[in-house]
């Protein structure tokens, strides 16, 4: 009697666990996290079906994307866009969208991926998911190429030129709170802060966003920047949350496109060469 | 033995609970954050004023501490939105221990608030709206709340802003804005305010500058909207109008235009205020400002945001003797919203200051105190 009993609960428990397992599954749809073999990656699967990858971006941020004389897009973005398309054998198909619609747009499945130098948002790792850097457009010290200056340390006592309301001068003033011995000159822009460094020698150093410093360096001004980031700023693409083959892709196709040196002939492209020494950072 | 066991569970249980009873107990009775003595602002520029937006932050530490960093950037006045919806989640039942909080650290920190109220609750619209959409058989509700609200806080709020842009298709929960409309929810809340709080002064319009064009669904320009208010009669039933007065690109001694949304459009608003014989009204802008976004279309250098904000608090005090103050968007966000809104605020998310809240304190803080 006993024994039956014992069946009849087991039986019973396993049919409840069983439904809710089910009902799990059928709700969870392709974030099934326990049926991974299941799980399709219709983004994915859409891309090679239509043979297009269609990527958002807001080309108004130059280099990475703009438009050309001819209303084309055209940047750093683009082209990476499209070199990654060309590793899966399909095309890159390019959607202008304002910066801040991105992510709606993506979510309603309008564009497959977004890659308009969006910074990592830990705060969208529930809706979306990102690839590996590519860039950080975070806050550089630089110095003259010919500078000894190689370290934040090295600043102490030095005249430190930023641009007035700035990342950067916000930084500075923190490290000043923070005890550290420079002085701050604030320049109204960040081509006076440059000039300032190069030309006039007012300042020692200065602190500047990774992309006006890479494409001053394009310019062909001979500036170096040195130790890592104050500010880390790294630019990702961007992709639906279902979509993790997609990501898989992305990321064997970015460490692909990296031995081949194809990110540095494109980084070299935009923003001109870097020297040796930075190479090695 | 089992009789022993069960004791024993019992004596584990009733320990459990009396435990929990006690951090219950200790809880409640825990002061909440002090309040701390009564402050004053010093500054140089008593029009000086920023929008906070303490609406979702839940901590009352931070609300503390954004009301004290804004009495130490020297500006006496603050705008904050107060949302019908988180206060009478369901009619007639009230939950006020935020704004509570809100409006206790504001007075304690001697700066003077601005209570912006709207935002519907479910009950008060209906189903499969936004929570900005209200139609006018429930202006009465809203009337009531709002009269509920000064007369709670009679004494410590003297100011509110009866809805917020109603020239925007949007803020009506995408209803076409209409002048009459919102006249006539004015109508419905001023008598029950004055009621309630006599002194209490109503701000009305907030309107959006914007260009729309005639006809469209987004939005109707501002200029034609105030108008429109004064024809429907609405003089009678505001005291001070408030103005949102962005610059986007443009610095803040670029002349008015119609056809411009600049900072100085604040002056045709107030054009049409004197020509409709409401020239003894005041005026307070509630939201305005630049941005500096990198990538923003409507954004400037932040060098550019600092000139262009102190010269606004300058005009503010200098030249518009009729604009009681000048409250800039936004002071902080409780959270990183990542789009160009964050490069309105004036501290970070982690209370760090930006340059421009420092330039401004020093702006606002030189010679005093």
């Amino acid at each position: 009697m006993i024994g039956r009993r014992w069946l009849w609960l087991v039986a019973g428990l396993t049919t409840i666990i069983g439904a809710m397992g089910v009902a799990w599954l059928l709700t969870a749809g392709q974030d099934a996290a326990l049926l991974p073999f299941l799980r399709r990656d219709y983004t994915w699967q859409t891309i090679q079906e239509r043979g297009v990858w269609r990527v958002g971006l807001d080309p108004s941020f130059p280099p990475f994307e703009m438009l050309d004389e001819t209303g084309e897009p055209v940047g750093y973005d683009v082209d990476l866009a499209h070199a990654l398309a060309a590793t899966w054998g399909v095309r890159a198909e390019i959607v202008a969208v304002g910066f801040d619609s991105l992510p709606d747009t993506l979510k309603a499945r309008k564009i497959d991926s977004i890659v308009s130098a969006y910074p990592y948002d830990e705060r969208l790792t529930g809706d979306f998911r990102f690839s590996a850097p590519y860039f950080d457009a975070g806050l550089r010290i630089a110095v003259p190429r010919d500078s000894s200056i190689r370290t934040l340390t090295d600043l102490t006592g030095r005249q430190v030129g930023v641009e007035w309301g700035s990342v950067g001068d916000m930084m500075g003033r923190r490290l000043q709170r923070e005890g550290m011995t420079m002085t701050l000159k604030s320049f109204e822009t960040p081509d006076q802060m440059i000039s300032a460094l190069l030309d006039t020698q007012q300042v020692e150093a200065i602190f500047v966003d990774n992309v006006s410093l890479r494409q001053a360096q394009g310019a062909g001004l001979p500036l170096r920047g040195v130790d890592a980031p104050l500010e880390s700023v790294p630019y990702v693409i961007v992709m639906p949350h279902q979509a993790d083959t997609l990501q898989a892709r992305v990321a064997d196709s970015l460490q692909l496109l990296q031995e081949r040196g194809v990110l540095r002939e494109l980084e070299e492209r935009w923003f001109g060469a870097r020297t040796a020494e930075e190479q090695s950072q | 033995m089992l009789r022993n066991q069960r004791r024993l569970l019992l004596g584990l249980f009733l320990g459990l609970a009396v435990v929990l009873t006690g951090v219950w107990v200790a809880r409640l009775m825990l002061p909440a954050t002090p309040l701390g003595p009564q402050q004053t602002v010093y500054t140089n520029n008593p029009k000086m004023g920023i929008h906070t937006r303490l609406t979702d932050e839940v901590e009352e530490q931070k609300i503390k501490r954004s009301l004290e960093m804004v009495r130490e950037m020297g500006a006496p006045w603050v705008v904050e939105y107060f949302p019908w919806a988180y206060i009478e989640g369901e009619r007639g039942r009230y939950n006020w221990v935020h704004a509570d909080q809100v409006v206790a650290h504001a007075s304690r920190q001697g700066l003077t608030l601005i209570a912006r109220l709207g935002f519907v609750p479910t009950w008060a619209r209906p189903k499969d709206t936004t929570p900005l959409y209200l139609d006018e058989e429930n202006f009465d509700d809203f009337a009531r709340f709002v009269a509920l609200f000064v007369e709670r806080y009679r004494g410590k709020v003297n100011y509110v802003i009866l809805w917020n842009e109603p020239n925007l298709a949007l803020e009506w929960g995408y209803a076409a804005p209409d002048a009459a409309k919102y006249t006539a929810l004015l109508r419905a809340a001023y008598p029950l305010i004055k009621a309630a709080a006599p002194e209490v002064q109503v701000l009305a319009g907030a309107l959006a500058p914007t260009l729309a064009p005639p006809g469209s669904e987004f939005g109707v320009d501002d200029l034609v909207f105030l108008q429109a208010m004064y024809d429907a009669g609405a003089a009678a039933y505001f005291d001070v109008l408030a103005i949102h007065a962005y610059g986007w690109h443009f610095d803040p001694d670029s002349p008015p235009d119609p056809a411009v949304v600049n900072f100085r459009r604040a002056e045709l608003l107030r054009e049409i205020m004197v020509r409709n014989g409401d020239a003894a009204k005041p005026a307070i802008i509630t939201e305005g400002g630049w941005n500096d976004h990198p990538r923003w279309t409507r954004a400037v250098r932040p060098a550019q945001r600092i000139a262009y904000t102190l010269r606004a608090y300058d005009i503010a005090q200098q030249e518009w003797p009729w604009l009681d103050a000048l409250c800039l968007w936004v002071f902080r966000f409780p959270w990183d919203q990542n789009s160009y809104q964050d490069y309105f605020t004036f501290v970070r998310t982690d209370f760090e200051p930006k340059p421009i809240y420092t330039e401004v304190q020093r702006y606002a803080r030189a010679s005093t105190p």
